[in-house]
C-alpha cells in the first residue's frame, strides 16, 4: 500500500487513533468496575483483594516514599543488558547455523537439547556457581532471550528466497557483502520478531528470577516483599507496574522494528 | 566474432526421491533439458531464443550466466569457459528481479555496490539509467510501490549499471500486460541500439522476438537443441509501427514453421510425463 500524504488524510488518522485508545481502555475499565464491586459487596476479605483506591495511594506512597522507581530501574537495567546480551548471541548463533549445515551439526543438537529445559530450571545451577549478586540474574535473563533470538534467526535466514541469493550471485554479492547486503535484510522481518519475542521472554524471565534470587532492588523483589509481609496492595502494585513496563517495551520494539524494516511491506511479494 | 560459443552442452536433472519420469519409453529418475545443445553467439547481436516449455531455454541462460554448471560441455565467453557468475553478464529475471528492501535507485545501484564502486560514482550512474527508463521520479520508491512494468524497467537498469558485455533476458516481459509489454519491447530496443552490448532474450511469444531480434534461435522441444536459426531481415532502428508491416508478418510466419512441430512435440510429452514442469 501506498503510503499516506496530505492533511486530510492525517486528520483521519488522528481521529482514528482516539478512536483504538477508547476501544483499547474498555476492557480495562470494565475490569476496574468488576473489581470495584467485588470489593464493595464484601465477597472477597480486604487482606486478599484490596481496592483500587488502597492499591492506587499503595502506588503513589510507593512512588514517594519507598523507591518504586528504583525496584524499577533496577529491574530494566537487568533485563535490558540481558536482553543485549542474550539476544547479541542468538542472531549470532543462528546466523552462524543458517548459513553453514556444519555448524548446526555441530551446534544444534546440543542447542535443541539445552532449550527444552524452562530458563527457571537453570535457576539453581547458576546460583551456586555465580553466588549471590547480579551476575545470576543477568545470565538467567540472557538465556531467556537466548532461545527465541537463536531459533527465529536461523529460520529467517533458512528461509530466505532461493531467487534472492540468485540476484544477489549475479549481481556479484560474494562473502560478507552477500551477508550484510542481502541475507540480513531478507531475514529481517524473522530476525525482528525473534528481537521483540525475546525481550518480551526476558522481562517474564526477571520476575521469576528476582523471585528465586534475592536483591535488594527489583520489582519483582518488591512483589516478593509485599507477598511475606502480606500486603496484598503492594503485591498488586509490582503486577501492575511489571504489565505496564512490559506492555511499554514491546511497543517500543515493535516500533523499532518497523523503523528497521525501512517502511517496506515485508510480507509483500513482487 | 562470436563472444559466446556453447559446445555440445548437456545438463540433466535430478528428480526428487521417488519422482519419475519416461524418457521415450525409458523409465528415469532424471530429467534431461539441453542435449547436444550447440550455439554461437556474435558479438553485440540480439539474438532472441524460442521454443516450447520446458525445452531448457532458461536452462542456457542459468549455465551462461554462470549460476548452475553445464553436466557436459563448455561455454566460452570472450574465449574463456563459464565458471561462476562474472560482472561479464548482466541478467534480468521474470520475477523477483529486484531485493524489496532497496529503493529503485538503490536496486540498480547494487551490482556496483557489490564491485566496490563508490557511493557518488554508483549514484550518478543509477539516476541516469533511472532517468534513461524515465524513472527519475522513482527513485526513493520501493519494488512493491511500482507497478509491474516499471519493476522490470528498474531491473533492466538494475542489469544494465555494470556494464555488462552480455545482457541475459529471461521471460522478462511475460508477467505484463500486452499494452505495457510492447512500450517495454520499444523502450528496450531503443536503449539497445544505443549499445554494443550482446543480448540473449528467452521467450514464449514469436512476435516479441521477431520485433526485438537480429536472430532467432528455435530451441526443440526436450531435451531442447536449436533446431533452426532464422535470421530477421528487418531494417534496424526499429519502432513500433514496424509490427504492422508485411515484412515483420513474413519473418514472423518462418519463425512459427520452425516452431510449430516442436511446440506440439512438447504437448505430447507433457501428456504423458504430468508433474514435472521444467
Amino acid at each position: 500500500m501506498f503510503q499516506s500524504r496530505g492533511g486530510k488524510d492525517k486528520s483521519m488518522n488522528i481521529s482514528n487513533q482516539i478512536k483504538g485508545w477508547f476501544a483499547s481502555l474498555t476492557i480495562p475499565f470494565v475490569l476496574l468496575v468488576l473489581w470495584q464491586v467485588i470489593v464493595s459487596l464484601g465477597y472477597v476479605p480486604a487482606i486478599i483483594l484490596p481496592s483500587p483506591e488502597k492499591v492506587f495511594s499503595t502506588f503513589m506512597t510507593n512512588i514517594t516514599q519507598n523507591d518504586l522507581l528504583r525496584h524499577v530501574a533496577a529491574s530494566l537495567e537487568r533485563v535490558i543488558l540481558g536482553f543485549i546480551i542474550g539476544a547479541l548471541g542468538g542472531f549470532s548463533l543462528g546466523l552462524l547455523m543458517g548459513l553453514s549445515r556444519t555448524a548446526e551439526k555441530i551446534f544444534g543438537p546440543t542447542f535443541h537439547v539445552i532449550r527444552q529445559v524452562p530458563v527457571i530450571g537453570w535457576i539453581p545451577l547458576i546460583v551456586m556457581m555465580f553466588q549471590i549478586a547480579e551476575i545470576p540474574q543477568i545470565i538467567v535473563i540472557s538465556l531467556a532471550a537466548f532461545f527465541p533470538m537463536t531459533l527465529n534467526t536461523l529460520a529467517g535466514v533458512r528461509n530466505v528466497r532461493k531467487e534472492y541469493l540468485e540476484l544477489a550471485a549475479v549481481n556479484g554479492f560474494k562473502g560478507l557483502k552477500l551477508i550484510r547486503r542481502v541475507i540480513v535484510p531478507a531475514a529481517l522481518p524473522s530476525i525482528v520478531t525473534g528481537t521483540t519475542l525475546s525481550l518480551g521472554m526476558s522481562w517474564a524471565v526477571m520476575m521469576a528470577a528476582e523471585f528465586f534470587i534475592d536483591t535488594s532492588y527489583g520489582i519483582g523483589t518488591r512483589i516478593q516483599a509485599g507477598r511475606s509481609s502480606f500486603n496484598m496492595a503492594l503485591v498488586l502494585v509490582g503486577i501492575f507496574t511489571v504489565g505496564l513496563i512490559g506492555y511499554g517495551l514491546t511497543i517500543t520494539i515493535e516500533a523499532l522494528g518497523r523503523a528497521v524494516n525501512n517502511g517496506r511491506d515485508v510480507h509483500k511479494e513482487i | 566474432m562470436d563472444i559466446i560459443v556453447a559446445e555440445n552442452i548437456r545438463k540433466k536433472f535430478k528428480l526428487k526421491n521417488g519422482q519419475k519420469v519416461k524418457n521415450n519409453g525409458v523409465v528415469s529418475d532424471e530429467v534431461e533439458a539441453l542435449s547436444g545443445f550447440n550455439l554461437k553467439i556474435r558479438k553485440g547481436e540480439f539474438l532472441v531464443l524460442v521454443g516450447p516449455s520446458g525445452s531448457g531455454k532458461s536452462v542456457f541462460l542459468d549455465l551462461v550466466s554462470g549460476l548452475s554448471a553445464p553436466t557436459g560441455g563448455v561455454i566460452y565467453l570472450d574465449g574463456k569457459p563459464v565458471q561462476a557468475p562474472s560482472a561479464k553478464t548482466g541478467y534480468v529475471f521474470q520475477q523477483y528481479a529486484l531485493f524489496p528492501w532497496r529503493t529503485a535507485l538503490s536496486n540498480v545501484e547494487c551490482g556496483l555496490e557489490a564491485k566496490g564502486v563508490p557511493k557518488d560514482e554508483r549514484v550518478r550512474i543509477a539516476r541516469e539509467l533511472l532517468s534513461l527508463f524515465g524513472l527519475s521520479d522513482f527513485e526513493d520508491r520501493f519494488p512493491y510501490q511500482l507497478s509491474g512494468g516499471m519493476q522490470q524497467r528498474v531491473s533492466i537498469a538494475r542489469a544494465l549499471a555494470t556494464k555488462p558485455e552480455v545482457l541475459l533476458m529471461d521471460e522478462p516481459f511475460a508477467a505484463l500486460d500486452a499494452q505495457t509489454r510492447e512500450i517495454l519491447q520499444n523502450e528496450l530496443i531503443r536503449i539497445w541500439e544505443g549499445t554494443d552490448t550482446t543480448v540473449i532474450f528467452v521467450t514464449h511469444s514469436i512476435d516479441e522476438a521477431v520485433f526485438l531480434a537480429d536472430r532467432v534461435a528455435v530451441v526443440t522441444a526436450r531435451p531442447g537443441r536449436i533446431k533452426e536459426l532464422i535470421e530477421i531481415d528487418l531494417p534496424r532502428p526499429r519502432t513500433g509501427e514496424i509490427r504492422s508491416s508485411t515484412e515483420f508478418a513474413r519473418n514472423r510466419h518462418k519463425v512459427w514453421l520452425a516452431l510449430k512441430s516442436e511446440v506440439s512435440k512438447a504437448e505430447q510429452y507433457t501428456k504423458l510425463a504430468t508433474g514435472f514442469a521444467g
